[in-house]
Parts: structure tokens; sequence; C-alpha cells
């Protein structure tokens, strides 16, 4: 089966390269497509390697302005001003500037040295510290998002956590455990597994305590709400050690006001639910229009407010994208007599006149 | 008849290649089957357009492949459940949620020069010469000293390549959820 299928590619792709050759005539396009109508395997093959083959034209650009003796080494282009910032991920010259322009011949050997230099000094570097970083090291590492704004953070120890809307995060990390703080916002973490280092998220006078795990930790003003779709978190408060611990395993969504705490366990597809707003969208199940505003004021500078405080029991479900809250107003007006007012900047939702049913 | 089932395909199916191969990545153990069962998911939803033109061609996608990995799970006699990621899951969204288009211009270039920088040596130097400086096949046989059967053959195999490189398979190492914002590191003190 495999092998068929790489057999019938690599026939695709000598068909592609024979008509690239040129003086194609008649008879070989007729024989071209008599393969392509034997089957639909070869079909998809061919229209697949044509389409990226099509797409190579764009590299011609490359060439523009330039002439080159040699073809130039692998990344040299990295100075082009096509790439300046998309390329920066490729690590061939991480440590070398990238704001030249493209001068083909010095710049191509000027990003290389640069890096060997700074590969070398790293390297002496690392071996020196080495040792003594091993007992005593801390990384540390603070980070800030805007409204609206998402960033994934990579921590020291493999973990990540992708930082929501208007959170801030530190980190502390050191051989014995790993602390983080989130004094504001929502993070949601996903903790390389280490028994031996505690992962530990400070946040509202509690600690969330995970060792392998994914979860998210929201924190606002009005308190504190942590999600957890694999492994299992501890919930302890920080400000009174005597109190028992909470164990939250996966599908466990957990409220903490006024220093109660409420668990609720869900099926995991519904606990995974909370965590879409790191992919710019939130989900909504008969959701009350109020809770629905707030999740979109989370985003976006422009707030929804609801001038009549009864459109808040309004029941809303489906797919909406956090930063279109826009899209999201004129939904509400399309099915709900409601009307939208932006003129002061915030969005006004208010009832449409004559629409009271009560 | 409308527009032809090779135009529909290339335009609303292959452009989600990327997001297919994270996808199956992601859902089949076994990474070296990925590019079988992606052809074979093409050809399901070829064959189901030549009848009709389904409303949501991504959506589709994802149905047909999600049907695919089920089914090879299922023929499977033993059921390995490592064998899939979730299968509940499947994370179509996530992947379904991904831009429904060609890669934009200058985004393209980068991948394609990138998946150029994959190539190996002679077959970089002959696409180079053939794509970039747009010489005939004849030309860069006589350039390079070389037969113009095996620029044919680098050519192919150039094609190939391409293809697999600039349609994601490069990123597979980052992990799902990661691809979103910026990308920060810790700090080192100082």
């Amino acid at each position: 089966m495999t092998d068929d299928h790489r057999q019938i590619e690599r026939d695709a792709a000598l068909w592609l390269a024979r008509r690239d050759a040129g003086g194609w005539d008649d008879r070989q396009q007729a024989a071209l497509g008599a393969w392509l109508s034997e089957t639909t395997a070869h079909r998809v093959a061919f229209l697949r390697l044509e389409a990226t083959w099509d797409e190579t034209a764009r590299l011609h650009v490359l060439a523009a302005g330039v002439s080159h003796p040699q073809i130039p080494a692998r990344g040299a282009w990295q100075g082009s001003p096509y790439f300046a910032p998309l390329l920066g991920d490729t690590g061939i010259t991480a440590s070398a500037p990238r704001h030249r322009m493209f001068r083909p011949t010095r710049a191509r050997r000027w990003p290389l040295l640069a890096s060997m230099a700074a590969s070398l000094l790293a390297a002496v570097t690392i071996m020196g510290t080495l040792a003594w970083r091993e007992v005593t090291h801390v990384d540390r590492g603070e980070w800030q998002t805007a409204l609206g704004a998402q960033q994934v953070v990579h921590l020291a120890d493999g973990s990540s956590a992708t930082l929501g809307s208007a959170s801030e995060l530190s980190a502390a990390l050191s051989r014995r455990e790993r602390d983080l703080y989130l004094p504001r916002g929502e993070a949601f973490f996903d903790v390389a597994h280490d028994p031996a280092r505690p992962f530990v998220v400070h946040v509202d006078g509690y600690h969330v305590i995970a060792v392998g795990t994914r979860f998210d930790v929201r924190h606002e003003g009005s308190g504190l709400r942590v999600v957890v779709t694999r492994g299992l978190v501890r919930l302890r408060s920080a400000r009174d050690p005597q109190l028992a611990a909470t164990d939250l395993p996966a599908g466990s969504v957990a409220l903490v006001k006024g220093g109660a705490v409420s668990v609720q366990q869900v099926p995991l597809d519904e606990a995974r639910e909370f965590l879409t707003w790191r992919d710019g969208y939130v989900v909504f199940h008969g959701t009350p229009l109020a809770d629905a505003v707030q999740e979109f004021n989370r985003y976006n500078a422009h707030k929804i407010v609801l001038a009549d405080p009864s459109l808040g029991s309004l029941r809303v479900g489906g797919n909406f994208r956090l930063d279109n809250s826009a899209g999201f107003v004129r939904l509400m007006q399309e099915i709900f007599p409601v009307h939208a007012d932006s003129g002061s900047g915030d969005i006004v939702l208010s009832r449409r006149p004559g629409s009271h049913r009560k | 008849m409308g527009e032809s089932v090779d135009a529909w395909f290339v335009r609303d199916i292959l452009a989600h290649e990327a997001a297919l191969m994270r996808f199956l990545h992601r859902n089949w153990r076994d990474h070296d089957e990925v590019s079988d069962l992606r052809q074979e998911i093409y050809v399901r939803v070829y064959e189901s357009a030549t009848r009709k033109f389904p409303d949501s061609p991504k959506s589709f996608l994802f149905t047909t492949a999600r049907n695919l990995l089920t089914d090879r799970v299922r023929r499977q006699r033993i059921v390995s459940i490592t064998a899939v990621g979730d299968l509940e899951q499947l994370h179509v969204l996530k992947d379904e949620l991904e831009p429904d288009r060609w890669f934009s211009g200058r985004e393209a270039l980068a991948r394609l020069a990138r998946a150029l920088d994959r190539l190996p040596d002679r077959c970089r130097e002959v696409v180079w010469l053939r794509r970039v400086e747009d010489l005939p096949q004849k030309e860069i046989a006589r350039r390079l000293g070389i037969s113009e059967k095996t620029v044919e053959k680098h050519i192919a195999k150039g094609s190939r390549l391409m293809a697999d490189h600039f349609h994601g398979i490069i990123d597979r190492d980052i992990p799902p959820g990661d691809r979103q914002g910026a990308h920060a590191r810790i700090r080192k003190p100082t």
C-alpha cells in the first residue's frame, strides 16, 4: 500500500520533470492524459506536485537584480528584504543581525562568521558555568500581554505557558522547584513531567500544584478559575495551610470565590472548550448573554455594555472569534430584539423599542 | 459543467495540506504512514467531488480524514489505544481553523526558500537554476556537466521534496497550540 503510493508519486514527479524539460508534444500530452485517467491516485499525486511546482515560480524573485556566479549557500537570503521577519525562526543565523539590505556577496559571509563567533563564545561560556549553574541556577522571567493579545512562553524546564489577554506571568525555576506567579489574567500551562520539582502556580492566595499535566488558570477580580485537561492538579490555600487541599483530576473545573472552592466534573471535551481562547475563539452553549459579553470584553478595548440588565439572561450558543466582537454584536441584533449603538466607542446593547414582552 | 474538479481540488483542498499534515501527524503515531494516509484521503475527496462538490471543502476534507483514521484503527485487529491520539477529539477543530488559503505571498516565499534549503546539494542546485534563474533543463545539464536525464531526475526528486517540505512538515516538532502569538524564551540572569 505504502510502496504503491510512493511509486505513484515518483511516477508523477517524472511526468512533471519530463514535461518541464521542454519539447513536449501532443503525443506526450496524450500519454500523460492517459496515465492521469488510469486512477484517481495518479491524478491527485500529479496535481499535488504540479501545484507546489507552480508555486516554486515565486522563488524567481530571489534572483531579482542580482547575478549569481554561484548558487548561494543555504540560508544566504536571510538578509533579503523579502523575508525580514519571516525567516527568523530557521535557527540558521539566529545570532546575526538581520536588518541589512540584501547584498549577495559580502552579506552572505558575514552572518555566517558572526554566528560562528557567537556560538563559539556561547560554547565557552556554557562549559565554564555549567557546573556552578547546576547547583544554584534560577531561571527567571516576566511576561505581560496587552489587551486582546496572546503569548506563548517556553520555560527553561520544557514546560510552556500560553498567556491570555491582559495577563501577567513571572517564573522562577530552580533545581528544587518551579514557581510561577499569575498576578492577573489567564494562562494555560503545559507542564513538563518532573516529579522532583513541583510546578506551583501562585495565584490569589492559592497554590495550584502540578506534576506533569495541562491546566488553565484564570485570575480575575471576582475570583479564580482552574480548568484541568490532563493529569492531576492540587489546589491549596496559601494563606491557610491547615485547610485540606483539593485534588483536581482531568475534567475538573474549579471556581474559587470568597474563600470557597466549588468543583465541577465535566467531560474532557467540555473542559477543553474553556481553553479555546488559545486558538482565538470562544464556545458558548446556552450561555447567558451577560457572561458571553464579559468574555469578549476580556479581549477587546471597545467594551460591550448591556444597557438593559434583563438582556443578560438571553441565551447564546455557538463558536465565536474573540477578536470579532463587532461580528458577535451584529449577530445578536439579528437574532435578538436588541439594538447596538457604538457611537461612544463602547458598544451599548439595548432592547429594541417596542420589543418589551413582559 | 461548472469548474473542473482539478482546479477545485488544487484551490480548495490542496490549500489545506499543511493543516491536514499537522492533523495526521498529531493523530497517527506511525509517521511513516502519514503520506500514505494523505494520498488516500485525497483520492476519496477527489472521487467524491466528481459526483458532487461538497459545500464546505475544508470540513469535508477533515471529515474524510477522521473517517479514514477510524477505519484504519478498526481494521487493525488489535486496537491500540496509543495508535491514535484521541480518537474522539482528533483535534479537528483546531486544524480546521487554520487559515483556509494558500499561504500569503511573502510567507509562501519564505517557506519555499526554507524548503529549497533542505534539498540535497545537487538537487538544490538544479532546482535553483531551473526555478530561480529560469534556465532550461538542457542548459542546466550543460552548465553542470551532467546528462539531461540526470537533470530530469533531480527535477523530479526536487518536485517531490519541495511539495513535502512546503506543506508544513517542517513545523511538526512545534507542539500543538504553540503556533500562535510570539514566542518568548525565559530571560537568563545577568
